[in-house]
């Protein structure tokens, strides 16, 4: 079943990359380990033989796409990386003429470390709802049913929901006192594309350079404000973190908060407004009056 | 053991004086507050030290008095960020910290006998400035000494009130030259590269030192090598952001140098060798 | 004929060490193993690859004050930082010693840093020789091996119940006065990293490959984060900024790398290198030909942990074995 994805995919890459289509596809490689892969950029039509596709492609390659705004590129999606290009158009960070989205009817990825390959689904792949992706412009893969997950998509958070006030700030102090802000959360999050950072400023200093656990609270606490009803929920924070900080908890913890609030999901459409994200100079906010 | 000092800590210094020099330029002068470390602060010309705004941070700035003048420790800054901007806020009598001196220098005495070019633009006078003012002082020592200055406006131009002093010098001359006029100026208005073609200086026993705005050295030097002169003859400060100025933090690495060791004097002859080229 | 300690013994040794000192070891936070430092010698993890993080956060912590400035009644005073306790770091891989001599010769040189050379001066390092290096492993072929004593003071090496103890330096000779080490004939195996790489020529053949393409088409999948500086046992950028508080001011230097966008901004906003390609570039060129350059060693010591920790995949050994090629042809224009 894989071989015949990977076929269609090395097929239609070839097939954009010769004919002029498009300048570039982003889809996935093997690893040096020979069993993991990673990100692939494919310039030459000769080099798609590259490409693969299996459970261990976990990379959301959407956090890309704000790097190639200048050319026309493809990229393989996922159903969860789908809804993070949905992010970007509707926050006009790329040009839909430019993004041609070859869509994959995902089964669920593992958990992978290099050298390491899971034998259970992700988490978010087993709440995962969308096993077709919401926006595409070649599908490969057979749809089936939608299945229903037979538990919440916010099961995750529920369990640090239900701790004491005490025992919350313990737990996340035991977790900020790990993070050495390597910024990898930060660096490989689609939502993440300021070209300055809030935590790169000098004047005014929201956040200090000292890696201390004050700092590092702030930092991805404010984060993960940041991301509220932006985060699409691809895990990819937490399994960048080199120190394992649970990250997809604090976005899972935002999303939910959103989703109860305004009934809004990131990511399912282009062209939605996010709602905190979202300024309307026509609506009357009463300030000034 | 015996304990090194901190290289990370710098001298406690008073702000002496400030004056204005442009609208964004002032000239701070200092002394350090411990006289045997006042007494002990040699430098030459091209080095540079750290000067703290205590509380806000830290940056190079380089020395632009000349040491033997024994007038102060002299930085002539632009406000452009935020520790300059957090100096100019500071007056006289104000504290500040100084760590230095680091880098090397103009070797001024394989210069002696020679005929020197200086070329500043803006605020790139500000290392040339005691280039200019240990050649005024030892003036049978060195060659003919032409300075072109150019800056924005004239009000921009740095050290108005030593253009006289300099021009007054046997075997000197100094040549203005702004980017846009005002009511009151009547002198040149051209870019520096242009200035360099009309005064033609000649390469035979010469050193120019260009500093100033990347563009204007981009073009500058290539004027300067259409006249004939050899990578060796021209002479510059490299501008890379410095943080330690011990070659230990890594952020002015260009190459196997650290701007803030093996510079910020460099010749374009050794510029041409690094394998990167900013 | 060696000398050995029991596992007992050594637990006795090391509770004994942490009267007066500071001891750093290996534990497991959260299923990673990390170095600590311990209140009791239970925590210690004796069955362990490598640690995360490498030793060299206990020499250059990822914050440390640089001195503080204090403001009272007018005047400013400036207090230097001392490090008064002596420490040891127990379980010290080879590649991660080999990766503290390498940084003293950015840190002692002149002038030498003096917090650095403090922490130097007082810690002991016991090493433990790896039987089993991991997947990522490829110290042998960067100057060092899994069981090269040379960079600690004292080695041990497990065996059958208990250690062989290797005393290295005078440092470790006086930390074991205290210890009866009995004869053992006990023996063990060398072992040998997965991976072997040809090293030599790869300086050389960075001269010829700078303008190369490739280091844009690698730096295409890098994501820019920090990670591979931070868990590097060589990698030694920092930044130092004022902490001000309502008493007094740190200045404190912390933990940095020239893979951040932001690296060579200057004030002004001019940026030497402003491109992905040009910033993983530096890496690998900093590593492999100018710290060689200057300093006589290549800027790795194979411990693997870039290699792991990389998200995307960024391998130095790939590229270690790439370079080579590239510098064979002429070297496309990027």
């Amino acid at each position: 079943m894989d071989e015949n994805i990977i076929t269609q995919i090395r097929d239609k890459a070839k097939d954009l990359l010769s004919s002029g289509a498009v300048e570039c596809v982003i889809g996935y490689e093997t690893s040096t380990d020979g069993t993991t892969s990673r990100p692939a950029f494919i310039y030459d039509s000769g080099d798609v033989e590259r490409l693969v596709f299996n459970n261990t492609c976990t990379h959301n390659l959407a956090a890309y796409l704000s790097n190639k705004k200048e050319q026309k590129v493809a990229i393989i999606v996922k159903p969860c990386d789908a809804r993070a290009v949905n992010v970007l158009l509707s926050e006009r960070q790329i040009e839909r003429e430019k993004v041609y989205i070859i869509g994959i009817v995902c089964q669920g990825v593992v958990p992978v470390k290099w050298s390491k390959v899971g034998e259970d689904l992700q988490m978010r792949c087993k709440l995962c709802d969308q096993h077709v992706p919401v926006i595409y412009d070649y599908l490969i893969g057979e749809p089936a049913e939608e299945p229903s997950p037979t538990v919440s998509p916010w099961t995750s958070v529920a369990e640090i929901e239900s701790k004491s006030p005490a025992d919350k700030t313990d737990y996340w102090e035991k977790q900020f006192s790990k993070c050495i802000r390597c910024y990898a959360c930060r660096q490989v999050c689609m939502g993440c594309y300021c070209r300055e950072c809030f935590a790169e400023l000098l004047d005014p200093e929201w956040v200090g350079i000292r890696i201390d656990i004050s700092e590092n609270a702030m930092w991805n606490t404010i984060r993960a404000f940041h991301l509220s009803g932006r985060c699409i929920g691809c895990g990819e924070c937490a399994r960048v973190c080199p120190v394992n900080i649970p990250l997809g908890l604090l976005n899972m913890k935002m999303a939910k908060e959103v989703a109860e609030r305004f009934e809004y999901r990131a990511g399912l459409s282009d062209e939605a407004l996010a709602p905190l994200a979202t300024f309307i100079k026509e609506e009357n906010l009463g300030i000034g009056e | 053991m015996e304990q090194k000092p901190n290289p990370f800590m710098p001298h406690m210094a008073t702000i002496k004086s400030v004056t204005d020099l442009t609208p964004d330029v002032k000239l701070f002068n200092t002394e350090l507050d411990d006289p045997a470390a006042q007494s002990g602060f040699n430098y030459q010309p091209g080095q540079f030290a750290f000067l703290s705004a205590y509380g806000i941070g830290e940056a190079p700035f380089c020395l632009t008095s000349a040491a033997h003048r024994k007038s102060g420790i002299e930085f002539a800054i632009r406000a452009v960020g935020t520790v300059t901007n957090a100096l100019h806020e500071l007056e006289e009598g104000a504290k500040v910290g100084i760590r230095g001196p680091f880098g090397n220098s103009f070797p001024m005495d394989e210069y002696k006998g020679k005929n020197i070019i200086i070329i500043g633009g803006g605020i790139g006078m500000a290392p040339l400035h005691p280039v200019i003012n240990t050649i005024i002082d030892c003036r049978d020592d060195y060659g003919n000494l032409l300075i072109m200055n150019g800056a924005r406006t004239p009000q921009d131009l740095v050290f108005k009130d030593e253009f006289d002093v300099w021009a007054k010098a046997p075997n000197t001359k100094v040549e203005l030259t702004v980017d846009r006029g005002d009511d009151d100026w009547k002198g040149r208005v051209a870019l520096i590269p242009d200035v360099v073609v009309d005064l033609n200086p000649s390469p035979e026993k010469a050193i120019a030192i260009i500093c100033g705005p990347p563009i204007m050295i981009h073009f500058t030097l290539i004027k300067l090598k259409d006249l004939g002169f050899a990578n060796d003859q021209i002479v510059t400060t490299l501008e890379g952001k410095m943080k330690c100025g011990l070659g230990k933090c890594g952020r002015c690495n260009v190459g196997e140098k650290y701007i803030c060791v093996d510079g910020p004097v460099f010749t374009f002859e050794q510029i041409s060798q690094f394998i990167e080229q900013f | 004929m060696s000398k050995f300690i029991s596992k007992d013994e050594l637990a006795f040794w090391l509770d004994g060490l942490m009267k007066d000192r500071q001891l750093i070891a290996p534990v497991i936070v959260d299923d990673q193993t990390v170095f600590k430092p311990i209140m009791n010698v239970d925590e210690i993890v004796f069955d362990y690859k490598n640690t995360v993080l490498s030793a060299k956060e206990w020499f250059f912590p990822t914050t440390e004050p640089l001195f503080t400035i204090c403001h009272k009644d007018g005047s400013t005073d400036l207090a230097p930082i001392d490090i008064e306790k002596e420490s040891v770091v127990f379980g010290i891989r080879p590649c991660d010693a080999a990766g503290l001599k390498l940084l003293d010769k950015v840190f002692l040189g002149e002038p030498p840093d003096f917090i650095y050379s403090q922490r130097r001066d007082k810690t002991t390092l016991i090493g433990l020789t790896c039987l089993e290096p991991a997947p990522q492993c490829f110290c042998g072929s960067m100057g060092t091996t899994p069981n090269n004593a040379d960079d600690v003071d004292i080695m041990l090496t497990e065996v059958e119940d208990g250690y062989i103890v290797s005393t290295v330096t005078e440092k470790g000779k006086a930390l074991l006065s205290d210890v009866k080490l009995s004869d053992s004939e006990k023996s063990w195996q060398e072992a040998k990293c997965p991976t072997e790489l040809q090293v030599k020529e790869v300086p050389e053949a960075m001269k010829n490959c700078f303008e190369d393409n490739y280091w844009t088409r690698v730096s295409d999948r890098c994501i820019h984060c920090n990670i591979c500086a931070y868990v590097c046992p060589v990698c030694h950028c920092f930044d130092i900024r004022d902490c001000p508080t309502s008493e007094e001011t740190e200045r404190i230097r912390c933990w940095d790398s020239c893979q951040s966008p932001g690296f060579t901004r200057a004030a002004g906003g001019h940026t030497p290198r402003p491109t992905k390609g040009s910033r993983l570039r530096q890496r690998f060129y900093h590593k492999l030909l100018y710290f060689p350059e200057r300093f006589g060693d290549l800027q790795c010591t194979g411990c693997g942990r870039c290699v792991l920790s990389c998200p995307v995949n960024i391998d130095i050994r790939e590229i270690i074995m790439d370079v080579p090629k590239l510098g064979a042809e002429s070297g496309a224009k990027a």
